[in-house]
């Protein structure tokens, strides 16, 4: 077995995740063999997780393309250094991610919220109602209230543990996954996980209910 | 009691994860992609991008070989010791020059190697003295040393224009006054010899003190030590012998198998 493949099946938690890294890296392959073209497949398939990811650590949606568009310019640019020793989705991330905290860092006086329109599925609507108890108008305006509010608590956070609990509870990348994208360890990564869910715990307890 | 369910943290991040830009969205999104795509493509990176990538592939050794002798190159060709400058010696066929060189001063005459007593000294043994004879070629000298190196400058030509009319006014101030310009092994030559120079009282002059304290005198080719010295000497000679002699001893009773202290050892 290929070492690359040692090293990936070790950082992809799932078979799901080990199937995706697969397919991503024939896809890579035909990339750096000069197929331009089939990097527009990885962008459809990555763009709007990728988009998420940024738009969650900026809370400003023409930041968040504009990153998501430079992190796929920096993945194009450099793919032929890609070797797979991880999975294509987590080296698009690393990229996405250090993009995003770099401008962060420049950038870190300006703060200007815009709030994207929360897609009502059913897990969703459930914790809406929970939350307003309200119908109409005024659901509304109590669902904008409390966008405001978590991305008021999100942006407290220091730029480490924004990125940990973005990556963990709303992109759903596992411990390992974090610990690879961010550069630092598993036990680091629970730490900054703990403590900023304590910290929107208490920012956030006018809407939490025990 | 509340009755309703919990809400937790997790709960409102989920929100979030929910929180997607609309589809017109992503049209523009793709668009401007498309072009910072194509501008990628045509844009030409800069060489230390490679750089990582040169790493990668092990081609450290060669780089670093290289850079370590560009510095060695860059290291000698700035920071070597700046040659000496040629001091410009007159022409050989000058009088003056010629009796410069009978002097055997090799070096430059402005070198600190070179001795200034010898120079003096055969200079001053030379037809170069003190007289009106003398500065006719030194001022040829002067004109030739002015009119080469510094007839491009207008301070030059202006003194040149001076010293001509000087001379053609008065003839002897101009020569006094170019004896005195000239260098300094030149300039001593032509005031006086060594037993001139040893004769003439000069209290602020250490040199030329030396001079007349060392004049006529016998140099000892086996210099032969003052009494007090040589008495030390032999008083401490004698103890070294003395001290041989118990540190033999204490060697010999050390072969016995007797300890002996040292300090025994050096009273005897």
């Amino acid at each position: 077995m290929n070492l690359s493949r040692v090293f990936t099946k070790a950082l992809t938690s799932s078979p799901e995740r080990q199937q995706e890294a697969d397919a991503d890296l024939t896809v890579v392959k035909q990339v750096q063999a000069g197929d331009v073209a089939a990097f527009d497949r990885l962008i459809l398939k990555y763009r709007e997780r990728v988009f998420g990811v940024v738009y969650n650590l900026t809370a400003n949606r023409e930041d968040a393309s504009d990153l998501t568009q430079d992190a796929f310019i920096k993945a194009f640019q450099s793919i032929h250094r890609f070797q797979g020793h991880c999975a294509f989705f987590t080296w698009l991330y690393k990229i996405a991610i250090n993009t995003t905290l770099s401008h962060l860092r420049k950038n870190r006086a300006r703060s200007f919220f815009s709030l994207e329109k929360i897609t009502e599925d059913g897990v969703n609507a459930q914790v809406i109602d929970q939350l307003t108890d309200k119908k109409g108008a005024d659901r509304d305006a109590c669902l904008q209230e409390l966008k405001e509010k978590l991305n008021e608590a999100l942006q407290k956070l220091s730029i480490p543990h924004r990125t940990v609990i973005t990556l963990f509870e709303i992109d759903g990348l596992s411990h390992s996954e974090i610990a690879e994208v961010m550069g630092c360890s598993e036990g680091t990564v629970r730490s900054r996980l703990h403590y900023a869910k304590q910290f929107l715990q208490g920012e956030l307890g006018k809407y939490l209910r025990s | 009691m509340d009755q309703r369910p919990k809400v937790t943290v997790e709960d409102l991040l989920r929100l979030k994860r929910a929180e997607r830009p609309a589809a017109e969205f992503w049209n523009g999104f793709e668009r401007e992609l498309r072009q910072k795509q194509l501008a990628a493509l045509l844009e030409k990176r800069p060489w230390w991008r490679e750089l990582p990538q040169l790493l990668a592939r092990r081609a450290y050794l060669p780089v670093g070989a290289t850079a370590i002798l560009a510095f060695t190159l860059v290291s000698v060709k700035y920071y070597a010791p700046s040659q000496s400058e040629s001091v410009m010696v007159p022409a050989a066929g000058a009088p003056g020059a010629a009796d410069h060189e009978a002097a055997g001063s090799a070096a430059p005459v402005s070198s600190p190697l070179v001795n200034r007593g010898e120079t003096v000294a055969a200079m001053g043994s030379g037809p170069m003295t003190d007289s009106p004879v003398a500065a006719e070629p030194t001022a040829e000298v002067m004109s030739r040393l002015m009119e080469s190196r510094e007839a491009e400058r207008p301070s030059a030509r202006l003194l040149a224009d001076n010293y001509n009319g000087l001379a053609a006014t008065e003839a002897d101030f101009g020569k006094e006054v170019l004896s005195n310009r000239l260098s300094p092994p030149v300039r001593v030559a032509t005031v006086a010899s060594t037993d001139e120079l040893a004769s003439v009282p000069n209290p602020t002059s250490r040199r030329n003190r030396l001079l007349a304290q060392y004049e006529g005198r016998q140099l000892n080719p086996e210099p032969a030590p003052p009494a007090v010295v040589r008495e030390r000497l032999a008083r401490r000679l004698g103890n070294a012998e003395s001290a041989d002699r118990g540190s033999r001893m204490s060697r010999e009773l050390d072969a016995f198998g007797t300890p002996m202290p040292q300090i025994v050892a050096f009273r005897f």
